[in-house]
């Protein structure tokens, strides 16, 4: 990929639009289960097991439930509604067919998951000047293409607001964000809508008095980028509505990771690294089916009590093995409360790839073709050297 | 034994013979030197059991003897002794006494007759070869190693062997690491006998060490005997055991075929070849050639470094070939050949390359592309 392609709504404003399928998941399985229409649908983990909801219908989420809660929680909380597996195959197909269409309008698309997707239409295909224009037409194709399945759409000049208007008039509404609402929409958004804010950082931001986009942009550059690292920076920007990031076509993966949940929690240490020792041997083989050589290692801890922390390290030599990614974990392990504390998940990941599309295969030596006697013997020979 | 040297006489000697005493062999004793009285002079003889050497030097005798001293220490001592005449004398247990009037070293020696036996080399049926063709032959040819830990002998020695073309004797030395070949071949108008019609192999480690003893005028005698390679100098002798194995059939390997020959400017072409691969590493060692018409452009990529391309305006009319090489084994290839102009024989990206000087049909190298 050549240089960044930030510059391009530099000079000119862009329009990029954000499509959100509505409760994606749940919304397939009563398409083609009409008796689970009108019902709440929770899509994902077995509710007596240790799995978290992956999507749940409208109906579900009046209970109060979300995805990414714990599928037993879920079940605390609406005992009658239905659980199921997730059904990826159909979800992907579903999602290609979707795909095509934003095709249609442009190639600039950002596919963020099966669901949801950012589009610059800034110049698109069919030479449509209105962007809020395209993705009502976006929303309408996607209803008759999938049979039925709804979208929610966010219009704006950038990809922080195009995603956060996407959700504020869901399911089947679009919302669009000029320059010229772009303060007040943002002054009034609740921190918590921030890209970026979790629970924890919500409480930092809370206990420093931040609740809106109001309060965040009265707070000063420096004292962000104190609190908040590098992430202070990019709170400044998006508080005054600067977001440069182009949408970036081809989904390039930037990390590679595994992690499991436990059927029962863990404080064993030693239990740890053992399951830390086989994630990295899996994220070991995925990366050399990738050809990939990472720099950043992360351990991601899940306690008990769903407080879930990471800690990561970068290095200077390029990481392709689980060796090498646990000579690290045990020092990052140490660095959290586990063991103190009981552990429900861990997880490893490799990320800040060493330039991936510079990534060249190291050419391979040929051998002189002699005649046939002796290249078998030399070959026999070789194969033991090199083993 | 007594004896007083002069030390013009042994100190290039004792500087050339490091490298075979200072290899490890299975007798601690090979890193000496045993010296030995002879009528009017003194006879040094080094062994690593597989390349021996013998020379003999003028001395003065005051009682005969033999000694072994180690070679490291000697030749330091030798190197640093303030006069130009030494005094050497045996003292008993085998310990050595260094000395001048100022100047006493006193050295743990080992008993000679601990020394490993050197072969016979009586009634060898010498062949003369000119010095300076020889060297020549050889250091084009040792350029080529193996791996250090390298076992195969078509590897871990060179090939000589005698040839008959268009009514000439030709001798012919070729060396390989199985990626690559170079061939050099000499007429020559006297009959050499070989052991084997197929022709023998020699230690390229023991051929390095012959390089060393070869003076760039005169002549030297080469010759086999009992599994020997000698080569004999007026007062100075080496033998180099030969390897056993077979040396694969190369003939197809340095036939030019159908190939492009594309000539360059050698000082040119190897300018270029070093700053292509000044971003060559360990882990990227490829280059890549492409050759278009009346084009060559030379590009390395090193996910690690960065990025090199240099392009360089050559006679060349065929279709365009990509192919990669380390630039390591071109250069080196380079260093060897004597004529300024070049001759770059290439068929496409997976067949062998040849390289040769121009209006110079003695030596060829065969290079083996890198699979891109």
């Amino acid at each position: 990929m050549g240089p960044k392609r930030s510059c391009r709504g530099m000079d000119k404003i862009r329009k990029i639009i954000h499509i959100d399928m509505d409760a994606f998941y749940a919304s397939v399985e009563q398409r083609d289960r009409p008796e689970l229409k009108g019902k709440p649908v929770i899509v994902g983990g077995d509710p007596n097991g240790r799995g978290v909801v992956a999507a749940c219908s409208y109906e579900a989420r009046t209970f109060g439930i979300h995805s990414a809660m714990a599928s037993s929680i879920a079940y605390k909380r609406c005992p009658h509604a239905i659980f199921l597996k997730p059904r990826f195959d159909t979800y992907k197909s579903v999602s290609a067919d979707i795909r095509e269409i934003f095709c249609e309008y442009t190639d600039l698309v950002e596919p963020l998951s099966l669901d949801e997707a950012f589009l610059d239409v800034t110049q698109n295909k069919k030479g449509m000047p209105s962007a809020t224009r395209i993705a009502r037409e976006i929303l309408e194709k996607i209803y008759d293409k999938s049979r039925g399945l709804t979208a929610s759409a966010g219009v704006s000049f950038n990809k922080f607001l195009a995603k956060i208007a996407s959700d504020f008039n869901k399911p089947r509404g679009i919302t669009v964000v000029t320059p010229d609402d772009a303060a007040d929409f943002i002054d009034r958004l609740p921190i918590r809508k921030f890209f970026g804010v979790g629970k924890v950082t919500e409480g930092k931001m809370h206990t420093l008095g931040i609740k809106t986009g109001d309060d965040l942009k009265k707070i000063d550059k420096e004292k962000l980028i104190n609190i908040f690292g590098k992430n202070g920076h990019y709170f400044y920007n998006i508080a005054r509505g600067i977001d440069h990031r182009p949408v970036e076509p081809e989904w390039i993966r930037k990390s590679i990771g595994k992690e499991t949940t436990f059927r029962e929690d863990i404080d064993d240490k030693t239990q740890m690294l053992e399951i830390l020792g086989q994630l990295s041997v899996k994220i070991e083989n995925l990366l050399k089916i990738d050809g990939r050589k990472g720099t950043t290692i992360t351990l991601k801890v899940k306690y008990f009590d769903f407080q879930c922390i990471t800690r990561s390290v970068t290095v200077r030599e390029p990481i392709v093995d689980a060796d090498t990614i646990m000579r690290y974990i045990q020092a990052l392990l140490d660095n959290t409360e586990a063991g103190m504390k009981k552990v429900r998940l861990l997880g490893v990941s490799v990320s800040n790839f060493i330039d991936a599309s510079r990534t060249v295969k190291k050419y391979r030596q040929l051998p002189l073709p002699f005649s046939a006697e002796i290249r078998s013997d030399s070959l026999a020979r070789s194969l033991i050297v090199e083993d | 034994m007594k004896f007083k040297i002069k030390k013009e006489d042994i100190l290039d000697v004792l500087s050339k013979v490091q490298g075979i005493t200072g290899r490890k062999s299975n007798l601690a004793i090979t890193s000496n030197i045993l010296i030995k009285t002879t009528g009017n002079g003194i006879k040094l003889v080094i062994t690593d059991l597989e390349t021996g050497f013998e020379g003999i030097y003028p001395a003065d005798i005051e009682s005969q003897g033999t000694i072994t001293i180690n070679s490291r220490k000697f030749y330091e001592i030798v190197k640093e002794f303030p006069s130009k005449e030494i005094q050497v004398d045996e003292v008993e247990n085998y310990w050595i006494k260094i000395h001048n009037k100022n100047v006493e070293y006193n050295i743990v020696g080992m008993n000679p007759d601990d020394f490993p036996e050197t072969p016979e080399i009586e009634d060898v049926d010498f062949f003369t070869v000119d010095s300076q063709i020889f060297k020549d032959m050889i250091e084009k040819t040792i350029i080529i190693s193996g791996a250090p830990d390298e076992k195969r002998t078509h590897i871990t020695g060179i090939y000589f062997e005698l040839q008959h073309q268009k009514k000439e004797n030709i001798f012919r030395m070729v060396s390989t690491d199985g990626n690559r070949l170079s061939k050099v071949d000499c007429i020559y108008e006297k009959d050499l006998k070989l052991p084997k019609k197929t022709g023998i192999l020699v230690p390229k480690k023991g051929m390095s060490e012959v390089v060393k003893f070869l003076d760039s005028t005169g002549t030297v005698k080469i010759g086999i005997k009992n599994n020997n390679f000698i080569i004999k100098k007026d007062f100075e002798t080496i033998i180099i055991r030969l390897l056993e194995g077979n040396f694969p059939e190369y003939g197809d390997i340095i036939k030019r075929g159908s190939s492009h020959a594309i000539h360059m400017d050698r000082k040119m072409f190897v300018s270029m070849l070093k700053r292509m691969s000044i971003l060559s590493s360990e882990d990227y060692k490829g280059v890549i050639f492409n050759f278009k018409e009346d084009n060559l452009s030379i590009t390395t990529t090193n996910p690690e470094l960065g990025e090199s391309k240099e392009d360089m305006v050559i006679d060349y009319k065929g279709d365009p070939i990509e192919v990669a090489f380390n630039p390591r084994y071109i250069m080196e290839t380079m260093s060897v050949i004597d004529s300024d102009k070049i001759i770059v024989n290439i068929i496409d990206s997976e067949k062998p390359c040849l390289l040769e000087g121009e209006n110079d049909d003695t030596y060829l190298s065969v290079i083996m592309p890198m699979r891109i």
